[in-house]
């Protein structure tokens, strides 16, 4: 009950930051040259708090998911500036004994694909039992019994026989259960869930993401969610990140970002959602395609595609800029020396200006 | 009626069972093998005839108690071997007129000591350099990999007739030279587990498992190694064929295995200058147990190969 009270005061904003990304740049040198695939990134989660970062694909919210958890390899891969505050410690500063530490231990994931994600030559109940040996000092029978309501935690159905089985035997929704399970078993402070759901049929994705959610709750874990569906960020966190081309392009609360989008790439997402209001209309898409990283644009990355941009967007990149509270937007609209193009975007909104 | 019938039956219904009560055993990847290397033909005369040579090493020298090193007062006018005969169902070899069924039976047990135990030695220094080689890559893949080409460009014969120049005098302990065999048996499988992991690496299973906080000597052989056991098995099982002929090989040469001990090699070895004196018993017997056995590994080889292919269904 407490516990729960916690988390709620500390989603309010009680909490101090758990996670502070900084100017995160993540590349990766191939044959044709170098990707940057994470370039300037930074946000912050609050203990017990719930950020989605969304984006669509190569937009650089995976590579960011897994260089927080030290998962790149390098080479190819190379942290080529920024930080990430863990706590207080940089990720990027720690030996490998130590990020083991925090692997599963302090920062648990779950992956996209749980078809994949579990090893098939073992039982679940092992891969479980192995990753609560690794972080908590209990025998092999005691790392059972935490198994054991880890799954029930899950609302896994007779976990004891569950634990014998082969990830073979386990339909989709099951597996990802399972690796909630794993996530959960041992109290991580942040738990980072990749696409949790993309793998699923709609009606299993409800079920995951209430679980997932609910389970954030109880244990009082912040909450990393990365996906490329907005519905499934209306329904499940706080704050929320945009991605696009390796950068942060616009941050917030869910209630700003969804409803009053500052950054003509957010707004084309949401128009490029199907929705009841806009039955029997052509569906709006966002045109051309992600830019080729080998040549990106100069200016803002976003202007070859944006119906907004004018010749400073082409020009230079902007900067993160703040616009109230916890809120910002990278994109020129916002300088205080456009205001009337601003006033002008804002207008033109689908559906009516405010 | 109607009255009467409705509630019956709705008492009669039973509630439907929710799935996950439903008792479905399902085979794991063995069980599923194990099936379809029953229904392999070749495989079950293949491990038929393997098994049943392993018997008579193992079971025979308590049936036929011929003592292999008490040597008997030869028959000096005689002097060449004796034909088969009801006493000796093999016959006896020259010289020292040992039983030949006694050799064998003795030979089969050494030559199948020395096959298992050099492929099995072989089979986990490969799986352990393999499997380094390829869940690092980079400049350890190399490396391994390099040492791999250069001693697979070594004549092995060269080097066990100096190897046993070194430990023993002209030959080795039969222990020598299964470890020396062990030692270059190896490569082969080193390349192989290479090779597997360096697909697996790239399965999602190890990302999270990484995720979880695994260390790497874990992930390799807990996780990658147990997920590439089918072609370790499959190989190490033709290796113990090809060790029992390299065996043979360098025994028949004289350079292998210390003459008192009877391997199928050495058997051979000293039939040699009684062929021609038409003692064919003594080579004979020997020879088929070495072509029996061969061919028994690599049918049941062949066998597993295809009953633990996971592309391959039923």
């Amino acid at each position: 009950m407490t516990e729960a009270v916690a988390a709620r005061e500390r989603r309010a904003g009680v909490g101090d930051v758990l996670l502070d990304v900084r100017d995160l740049r993540t590349y990766f040198h191939v044959m044709d040259g170098t990707v940057k695939a994470v370039d300037g990134v930074s946000f912050s989660i609050r203990r017990g708090g719930r950020l989605a970062l969304v984006g669509e694909s190569g937009s650089g919210k995976s590579v960011t998911a897994l260089s927080i958890m030290r998962l790149i390899e390098t080479p190819p891969g190379e942290f080529a500036g920024g930080e990430i505050l863990f706590d207080g410690v940089d990720i990027l500063k720690l030996d490998s004994h130590a990020i083991r530490k925090i692997r599963g231990g302090e920062i648990a994931m779950i992956f996209q694909e749980p078809m994949t994600s579990l090893n098939p030559v073992m039982t679940v109940g092992d891969q479980i039992t192995e990753a609560v040996l690794l972080h908590q000092k209990v025998n092999h029978k005691g790392a059972e019994e935490i198994t054991l309501t880890a799954l029930k935690d899950v609302g896994v159905a007779d976990p004891k026989r569950r634990m014998k089985q082969y990830p073979h035997e386990l339909s989709g929704g099951m597996r990802q259960r399972i690796m909630i399970a794993m996530a959960l078993s041992c109290n991580p402070q942040l738990i980072i869930a990749d696409e949790p759901t993309t793998a699923l049929d709609v009606t299993i994705q409800r079920q995951i993401l209430e679980l997932i959610k609910s389970i954030q709750e109880r244990t009082g874990a912040a909450l990393l969610l990365i996906t490329h569906d907005l519905g499934v960020v209306a329904e499940t966190v706080d704050d929320v990140a945009v991605m696009y081309a390796g950068r942060v392009v616009e941050t917030g609360t869910v209630e700003n970002v969804l409803l009053n989008p500052r950054m003509p790439y957010t707004r084309g997402l949401l128009e490029s959602i199907p929705s009841q209001a806009k039955r029997g209309q052509r569906l709006s898409a966002i045109r051309g395609t992600v830019p080729n990283p080998f040549r990106m644009p100069p200016g803002c990355k976003f202007e070859p595609r944006c119906p907004y941009a004018w010749d400073t967007c082409s020009e230079s990149e902007p900067d993160l800029i703040q616009i109230g509270e916890d809120r910002t937007a990278r994109c020129w609209l916002n300088d205080q020396r456009f205001r009337s193009r601003l006033n002008d975007y804002v207008a033109s909104r689908p559906g009516g200006g405010e | 009626m109607a009255d009467i019938i409705g509630p019956a039956r709705i008492e009669n219904i039973e509630p439907p069972k929710p799935d996950y009560d439903v008792q479905l055993e399902s085979l794991n990847q063995w069980q599923i093998a194990w099936r379809r290397f029953k229904r392999h033909r070749m495989a079950i005369i293949g491990s038929t005839m393997f098994l049943t040579m392993v018997a008579i090493g193992l079971v025979g020298p308590f049936v036929f108690q011929y003592d292999p090193n008490n040597i008997p007062v030869p028959d000096v006018k005689v002097n060449a071997g004796r034909p088969p005969s009801l006493a000796h169902l093999f016959g006896e070899t020259g010289r020292l007129q040992l039983d030949v069924l006694t050799l064998v039976i003795n030979g089969i047990r050494m030559s199948l000591l020395i096959g298992v135990i050099a492929s099995a030695l072989g089979a986990i220094i490969g799986t352990i350099v393999g499997g380094i080689a390829g869940y690092f890559g980079g400049w350890t893949d190399t490396i391994l990999m390099r040492i791999v080409d250069a001693l697979l460009s070594l004549p092995l014969l060269f080097v066990i007739l100096a190897f046993s120049q070194f430990v023993g005098q002209g030959t080795g302990s039969w222990l020598t030279i299964t470890i020396i065999f062990g030692l270059f048996g190896w490569l082969g499988i080193a390349r192989l587990v290479r090779a597997v992991i360096l697909s697996l690496r790239e399965a999602d299973y190890v990302d999270a498992a990484r995720a979880a906080g695994v260390g790497d000597a874990r992930i390799i052989f807990r996780h990658l190694v147990p997920n590439s056991l089918s072609p370790i098995i499959v190989a190490t099982t033709l290796g113990v064929a090809g060790v029992i002929i390299g065996e043979a090989f360098v025994s028949f040469l004289g350079f292998g295995v210390d003459p008192s001990t009877p391997t199928l090699g050495n058997i051979l070895s000293g039939s040699l200058e009684f062929i021609n004196q038409g003692n064919w018993w003594w080579a004979f017997f020997p020879g088929a147990a070495i072509v029996i056995i061969v061919l028994g590994i690599n049918f049941m080889g062949d066998g597993l190969r295809d009953a633990l292919d996971p592309r391959a269904r039923i």
